[in-house]
């Protein structure tokens, strides 16, 4: 799993126990975990300014939505995947093109929608160069 | 005449014209009439006194002399002028022509006129030449006048019996028909040549009738108005009054003159006025319904029978008194004006309801028609009421309207928007709620439906020549299941259902709708509000699955042995459900800390719960803090059974907790967990899993802090979280 050392991971997530197998799970990929917020204005601030590779956002905040991130990070054209209790339709669509975890999800799920996520950046970057 | 010798002339006779001529003048003033003589050529030569005096003139004989007449002037009778040298007289002269009682009319001098009989010869001499003529007249005037004085008389009686206005006829001895005037002929419709000549028997509509009026004149009898019916061409019956009687001449019956009055029409209407006035009285006394009579005062002139059953009064008692006697003392007054403003001449004729008071006391209602009779110079004779008892159609109408109150109290009252309509789609009544829901008041002509504006429930208008109330109109039938949303003019929305029926009447002819509009905002919203709650129910249950997934994993990862991940997986795995729990009866709103912590810790002490104190202000907590809260105490309290204070029999626990700030924004709850009297306690080699979960759950979730200290008489943990407390 080279592909993912050091991919520096923004999370998203209010409730700790899902934070924290995420972050295991990153981990154990060779991911780097650049922050785990669990309240919208705060994964702002980071989204802004941090060095990110790749975000996972749950879509519900602590009762917020989490797009004021997305849109940060889109326009900073950060790759980026949701976790969701909700289900896809969940997604507005300005975000519907982005991989969509449904909770629970397993180890292996997050992986694959990880490895989507950064493959179909990485080749629209590529092609828009 | 040329055989006949000539005598010669001292040998013939005298001829009549010598004779004359040489006739002294006394010989013809001798003769009674006026008399003169013309010679062979006209010449005027003798005349008498007679003539003089008619003509009022003396006409010359010798040199002056005159022709043909001695008179003035002449004239035929009839007045046109005749010149004399064509009078009878110049005819007689020139032609021999005799003139027998002639008449001509001679005008005198002084302008008279006489009328005069001429009688004319020539007068021939032997040889039959003539010699002259001869005239003798008479003055006729005194005649003419008698004479024309007749003929009027009798044309004038001629007159008479043709046009009289009478039908007048002559009858023979034989009963045949001699004459008949027009009069006559008209009224029976006969012509003259259908009538006259045949026998008067066959006009007459009773043998019997004619037989004894035959015999009685035959007799000598006068008629006078004698009754019979004649039978008229056309069927017809006519009824007259002959009056007549004999022409006897020498005791003989010559025949009879009869006057014949048609009294047809006098006998019909004698007839029609008899059967009406019993009529009258048979529907007097038969209406059903009350009559009265009664004078300018109300008195009771005459009643029927039905007005006495319906005032309980005999007739008697009634004709005693007046119609006001048994009205109502607070109606009496409108009657009695009405009244007097009809017997006035005011009024023709006054419709009134009022009440009347039977003989036994009972109230009733009666409609009155009272109209007046009036005579020919329009006084006040008497009042005709027409009178019907009402009280049970009052009772009736009192009641339909006291329901029709009564329904229109139950639709104001209903909770629901109710409207009616007529046929056409125009409203025609709306409740208050009508108005309510639609947030105006319905203009007078608005059309199928009381609210503003109308939308489908996609968002579409829908024009309310449209809406269901109109398709139940139009079509005729009930709408169900439809829903709109209605607009008020402020711009708010109302969705309902509407039930739109049509109503019809006796004979199934629609005659208008009623609509119910049943708001069902608060449905509406229940049902948003469900949806949203299962949309949240199911994040949360994924949530926490995906909670409980972590939770096996990590559980499993730092477990000692089997024993110890069941112990630690359970008490994490109940507690969550215990906060489930505790949050679902509270609908997922706030929850009391301490309900909370004691749910949390009384399972998990067990037999220690007793030694279990809990101390604090009464804390709600959103679902979110009860959660993470949860998650924390239930390691603390695993940790404290396990290995802790409430693994001895002597160790407490004390979970106090303060506010810590004003309310508001910056408030902070902490709380303070205190093991005593355990075991001895050693602080842990390395950090374990459930510390990381504790700190995760207080700073990562509630931005809290969180401080866990081993102290060697027990555990003391800090937790500090912002809270949001609503300022008293």
């Amino acid at each position: 799993m080279t592909v993912f050392t050091d991919v520096k991971v923004l999370i998203v997530e209010d409730e700790f126990t899902v934070a924290m197998m995420i972050e295991d799970a990153l981990a154990e990929l060779g991911c780097r975990i650049v922050s785990s917020s669990s309240r919208v204005p705060h994964a702002c601030e980071i989204a802004e300014t941090a060095d990110i590779d790749v975000a996972v956002l749950d879509v519900n905040v602590a009762g917020q939505p989490v797009f004021p991130v997305a849109e940060i990070l889109r326009r900073r054209r950060v790759p980026m995947l949701f976790s969701t209790g909700y289900g896809v339709a969940a997604l507005p669509p300005a975000f519907s093109s982005h991989p969509v975890l449904s909770k629970p999800f397993s180890d292996r799920e997050l992986q694959q929608a990880l490895t989507l996520c950064i493959t179909a950046n990485s080749a629209a970057n590529a092609g828009g160069v | 005449m040329s055989n006949v010798e000539e005598f010669p002339i001292e040998a013939r006779r005298t001829t009549e014209y010598e004779a004359l001529m040489s006739a002294a003048s006394s010989v013809l003033n001798a003769i009674p009439g006026a008399v003169y003589l013309c010679d062979h050529e006209g010449w005027l030569v003798r005349y008498n006194d007679d003539a003089a005096r008619i003509w009022g003139r003396t006409p010359a004989l010798g040199v002056e002399r005159e022709r043909f007449c001695g008179s003035h002037a002449l004239f035929l009778p009839d007045g046109t002028p005749l010149a004399h040298d064509v009078c009878p007289m110049a005819k007689a002269v020139y032609e021999g022509a005799e003139a027998h009682n002639t008449e001509v009319v001679i005008e005198r001098p002084d302008g008279s006129r006489r009328t005069v009989l001429v009688n004319i010869r020539a007068l021939k001499g032997p040889k039959g030449e003539i010699q002259g003529a001869i005239n003798c007249f008479q003055d006729i005037s005194s005649q003419k006048v008698m004479e024309e004085e007749l003929r009027h008389k009798n044309a004038d009686l001629e007159d008479f019996f043709e046009n009289s206005a009478i039908a007048l006829h002559i009858v023979g001895r034989d009963g045949i028909i001699l004459r008949a005037n027009k009069a006559e002929l008209e009224l029976l419709g006969y012509t003259a040549q259908e009538y006259i000549g045949r026998h008067i028997a066959e006009f007459h509509a009773d043998a019997e009738v004619i037989g004894n009026i035959l015999s009685r004149l035959g007799r000598g009898e006068r008629l006078d108005r004698y009754p019979a019916r004649l039978r008229a061409k056309d069927g017809s019956i006519r009824h007259v009054l002959i009056t007549s009687n004999s022409r006897l001449e020498d005791g003989e019956f010559v025949n009879t003159r009869c006057f014949t009055t048609d009294v047809t029409n006098l006998h019909e209407a004698e007839v029609g006025r008899r059967e009406s006035e019993e009529r009258l009285a048979a529907t007097y006394e038969a209406a059903t319904i009350g009559i009265a009579e009664a004078d300018a005062s109300g008195r009771l002139l005459r009643v029927n029978d039905a007005l006495c059953r319906m005032l309980g009064l005999s007739r008697d008692k009634l004709l005693t008194m007046s119609f006001y006697d048994y009205t109502h003392k607070d109606d009496r007054e409108r009657d009695a004006a009405s009244y007097a403003r009809q017997t006035r001449g005011e009024l023709d004729s006054y419709v009134l309801r009022k009440r009347a008071t039977r003989g036994d006391g009972r109230t009733i209602y009666l409609d009155i028609h009272s109209s007046s009779v009036r005579g020919e110079d329009g006084e006040f004779r008497y009042g005709v009421r027409v009178i019907q008892d009402v009280t049970a159609v009052k009772q009736m109408e009192d009641q339909i309207r006291s329901s029709e109150q009564h329904l229109r109290v139950l639709l104001e009252a209903l909770p629901a928007a109710v409207y009616t309509t007529d046929a056409e789609g125009r409203i025609t009544f709306y409740n208050k709620a009508a108005v309510e829901m639609s947030g105006r008041t319905p203009e007078p002509g608005d059309m199928w439906c009381v609210t503003w504006r109308l939308f489908n429930t996609d968002g579409t208008p829908l024009p309310h020549d449209q809406c269901p109330m109109a398709i139940a109109l139009k079509e005729n039938r009930p709408v169900r299941g439809a829903e709109a949303v209605a607009e008020r003019p402020d711009g708010t929305r109302v969705p309902f259902i509407p039930y739109p029926t049509p109503l019809h009447d006796e004979e199934g002819n629609l005659v208008g709708a009623v609509n119910m509009l049943v708001d069902i905002t608060e449905r509406k919203q229940a049902e948003s509000r469900q949806k949203t709650l299962i949309d949240e129910l199911n994040h949360r249950v994924k949530n926490t699955l995906a909670t409980v997934r972590s939770l096996t994993a990590q559980t499993i990862r730092h477990a000692d042995n089997l024993d110890d991940f069941l112990v630690r997986f359970e008490a994490r795995l109940l507690a969550l459900a215990r906060a489930h729990d505790l949050l679902t009866r509270r609908h997922w709103e706030d929850a009391p800390l301490e309900s909370l912590a004691r749910d949390v810790l009384t399972p998990l002490a067990g037999e220690a719960a007793g030694r279990v104190m809990l101390n604090g202000p009464s804390i709600e907590l959103t679902s979110r803090e009860a959660l993470s809260l949860t998650m924390a105490l239930a390691e603390l309290g695993t940790n404290a059974i396990k290995y802790g204070a409430l693994s001895s029999e002597t160790g407490s626990l004390t979970l106090n907790w303060h506010l810590q700030g004003a309310a508001g924004s910056h408030s902070r709850l902490i709380l303070e967990w205190q093991e005593r009297g355990g075991p001895v306690v050693k602080p842990p080699t390395r950090r374990g899993f459930g510390t990381r979960l504790m700190e995760g759950c207080i700073e990562h979730d509630l931005r809290g802090e969180f401080d866990l200290v081993f102290y060697p008489e027990g555990v003391f943990c800090s937790i500090s979280i912002p809270i949001w407390v609503e300022p008293a």
